[in-house]
């Protein structure tokens, strides 16, 4: 094996935990070879991965070569380490080993706006600190033949710290009108997944979902935060014709193997850094990477009988602290009742507002914690006031800021009207309806320990982040001790 | 017509009561119920369930617009029922409808065939066995008002008449949409905008002819009628 071990030795600006953890980044064209199964080390413990199909010769390979002109490759971004998709502490380390050389920093979507200094440090804060890539996509959006899709709103710029959204080259006044909005990686694995459950008719819509352009079968939309993409191929193309900034489109022979090896390959939480392995009998056989091998794709999970995560009865009985822990933060996922509101695709779709339920509600899907129909949710993270920046957002947002003014005769969104502030609008950059802005596809809830921070804005620092979030927005009161058993079990997924 | 019922100790009229009004939850020890004032006296609405339920809640920050029969029995959840009854949330925002009552000893949600958490058995989201149907079939989607909005049950509706249209290769799939106008208690009238029979038709044409099924011809009546049941696509398949 022709690894490469880094051993950290910086403190940065990293919290104490991380320190002396050994870490490794996959090189493009490395032409290493991937074992079957591996193991790396967290914060919190251990991340898994399988490659189900045996080890993978990434010699070649177009998801670890560059196969466009700014030197990344698929695995820059997405790597073994940090649960196919990366952290923002990674980021750091990358610029200081790099000297930030590394190909991860491309001005076209590793820094704030292509038109600033790259070799400044700042240029790329975003990255740095969040962990988001700026995701340029054209306003309006367009049919699949080109043409401008109708849209219901006006969106206005009116923060733009990162200068991109104004600029007359990339901006929305430029001469191919775009918005800039900057997200974090999703993982490229467990995919079997996401790209299940699909129905013909989108429940949250009433709508024809969309399809695959080969096949012209329905597709499940849960693939990137706003379901742009249909299926793995066509994320495939657009990743090698933006991220990588290619020429000409891949071949068909690349596509299909990239899409064979995303298909393949699992990434979980194998174990914890006190608790010891967590795919050990007995357990609620749902954890570790085998486990999302071995089961079931496209299984609603919200229920009494066989729910999201499985059973931990022998871990809340057991004498282990931690895994106790654990077993309770699982209980609060599935039972803990809250009134969830002013969610729209929620609570506009029938459930009514408020919802007296759980997470799992949302987070419904087995094994991964998605939600099972197409997953776009206004939880309330990018639109104001609910959003996860500072309320006086005006000074200090990292983040650009839009104003979406929607036309009197669309329908509004539902909790917010026809005047919505956001950082994201999300899939409404897609649809170009009112009621969708701030609906972001639930990402899966699994190898979190490897890849902070969390949301698709990487807002929440850790997984105690997310969870204070989520009991200011439901006003949930959860405890101190509940808050902890939350973060532990989400850290061993 | 109307009917005066003597119940003990209530004397209630089968009345006809149409009103726009700000809902109201109160919580209990299981779900919560719905419910909406109107001149004073509360009307219980119906509680939280599932999507899959017939009865789909109003939303705080909407009002609602209620179309019921005050029903004769017990008041359930503290609210007068109301039977039969259609609900639909009003679109545009109203900050003001933002009443959280907390439960109170002594007030129940009837029995709900899901609790406030997990579901405790199989859902029913697959869609209907193909009923033994022969001949010209009329299928019949219902929406709520001023909204093109197809909810769970109407997506089941569709998905019948998708598969019936395929079983028999139809030779002709018409689509109408239709609009309501409703005169509320006090004497308003409240019509359905001028161009939703047509969408409700267009949306309606365009899962059918999506999910394969051809011959589909679109209609819409432009003259509203009266009552809930006029909000509705009707779609005739003709093998
Ligand atoms: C510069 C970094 C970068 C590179 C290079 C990159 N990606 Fe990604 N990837 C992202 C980001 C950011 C997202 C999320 C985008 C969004 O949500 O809008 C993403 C999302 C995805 C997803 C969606 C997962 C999900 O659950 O929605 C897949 C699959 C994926 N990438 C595969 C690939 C492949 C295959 C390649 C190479 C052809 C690639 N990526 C190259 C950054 C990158
Ligand atoms: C109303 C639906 C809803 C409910 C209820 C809900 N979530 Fe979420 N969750 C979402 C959506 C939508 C996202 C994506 C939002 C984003 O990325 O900004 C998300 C994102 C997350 C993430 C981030 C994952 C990542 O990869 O960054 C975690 C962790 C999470 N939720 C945990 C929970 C927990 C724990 C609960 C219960 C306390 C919960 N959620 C309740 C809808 C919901």
């Amino acid at each position: 094996m022709h690894r490469l071990f880094v051993f950290l030795g910086i403190a940065v600006t990293l919290s104490a935990q991380y320190q002396g953890l050994k870490s490794t980044w996959v090189e493009p064209s490395s032409n290493i070879v991937l074992p079957a199964s591996d193991t790396f080390d967290n914060s919190n413990g251990t991340v898994g991965i399988i490659n189900a199909a045996g080890p993978v010769n990434t010699e070649g390979h177009p998801f670890f070569v560059p196969l466009g002109t700014n030197g990344r490759a698929c695995v820059n971004c997405h790597q073994p380490t940090y649960a196919m998709s990366l952290s923002a502490a990674s980021m750091v380390e990358r610029w200081i080993t790099t000297g930030g050389k590394d190909p991860v920093f491309a001005a076209f979507d590793g820094s704030n706006c292509p038109n600033l200094p790259q070799d400044q440090k700042s240029s790329h804060s975003l990255l740095l600190n969040r962990g988001l890539f700026r995701i340029p996509l054209p306003w309006p959006p367009k049919n699949s033949d080109g043409s401008p899709k109708p849209v219901e709103f006006k969106i206005e710029v009116v923060r733009d710290p990162t200068g991109c959204n104004t600029s007359a080259e990339y901006g929305l006044r430029s001469s191919e009108p775009t918005i800039s909005v900057y997200r974090r990686p999703r993982p490229a694995a467990n995919l079997k997944y996401v790209m299940s459950g699909a129905q013909a008719i989108v429940l949250k819509t009433g709508m024809p979902a969309d399809v695959d352009p080969e096949t012209g079968k329905p597709v499940p939309m849960n693939l990137m935060s706003d379901a742009r993409e249909p299926t793995l191929k066509t994320q495939a193309v657009s990743a090698i014709m933006g991220h990588e900034q290619a020429g000409g489109a891949p071949t068909q022979k690349q596509l299909d193997k990239i899409v064979e090896f995303e298909s393949q390959v699992y990434a979980a939480q194998i174990a914890h850094i006190w608790a010891g392995p967590l795919e050990l009998p007995g357990g609620p056989g749902t954890l570790g990477p085998a486990a999302l091998r071995d089961r079931r794709a496209g299984v609603l999970g919200d229920n009494e009988y066989d729910p999201v995560f499985g059973r931990f009865d022998n871990w809340r009985k057991g004498s282990d602290y931690y895994r106790a822990s654990v077993a309770r933060g699982a209980d609060i996922f599935m039972f803990r009742q809250f009134w969830i509101r002013d969610t729209a695709h929620i609570n506009s779709i029938g459930l009514g507002n408020p919802v007296k339920r759980t997470c799992a509600t949302c987070h419904n899907a087995q094994t991964t914690g998605q939600d099972l129909s197409a997953g776009w949710v206004d939880v309330g993270t990018t639109n104001f006031p609910t959003w996860t920046e500072p309320s006086t957002w005006a000074e200090s947002s990292e983040l650009p800021v839009f104003k979406i003014t929607c036309s009197a005769k669309a329908d509004p969104h539902p909790y917010l009207g026809r005047v919505i502030y956001t950082t994201d609008p999300g899939r409404a950059l897609i649809s170009g309806r009112c009621v969708d802005v701030g609906s972001i596809v639930m990402q899966q809830l699994r190898g979190l320990a490897a890849r902070p921070p969390y949301f698709v804005n990487g807002s929440a620092k850790t997984l105690r982040e997310v969870v204070d979030y989520y009991d200011r927005r439901f006003d949930m009161k959860l405890s101190d001790a509940e808050k902890e058993d939350l973060v532990n079990f989400l850290g061993a997924l | 017509m109307r009917f005066c019922l003597l119940l003990a100790g209530v004397t209630a009229f089968a009345q006809q009561l149409n009103f726009v009004a700000c809902p109201v939850v109160r919580d209990t020890k299981t779900v919560p119920c719905f419910l909406a004032e109107y001149e004073g006296e509360l009307y219980y609405l119906g509680i939280q369930q599932d999507i899959t339920s017939d009865f789909h809640p109003p939303q705080l920050k909407h009002e609602v617009l209620v179309e019921g029969t005050v029903a004769a029995g017990p008041r359930v959840c503290g609210g007068i029922p109301l039977k039969p009854l259609s609900i639909s949330v009003i679109k545009e925002v109203n900050l003001a409808c933002n009443t959280l009552l907390p439960a109170e000893p002594g007030i129940e949600a009837p029995p709900a065939a899901r609790g406030a958490g997990p579901a405790t058995h199989p859902l029913d989201i697959s869609s209907a066995k193909p009923k033994e149907l022969t001949g010209p079939q009329e299928f019949t989607i219902l929406y709520s008002f001023n909204d093109d909005f197809l909810e769970y049950a109407g997506n089941r509706v569709v998905n019948e008449a998708i598969d019936y249209a395929k079983r028999t290769g139809a030779s002709s799939v018409k689509v109408t949409g239709y609009r309501e106008s409703t005169v509320l208690s006090n004497g308003t009238r409240l019509v359905e905008k001028d161009a939703i029979a047509e969408k409700r038709a267009e949306n309606i044409a365009a899962l059918l002819r999506g999910s394969g099924v051809s011959g589909v011809s679109i209609s819409s009546k432009d003259e509203p009628e009266s009552g809930p049941a006029a909000r509705r696509v009707a779609v005739v398949v003709t093998p």
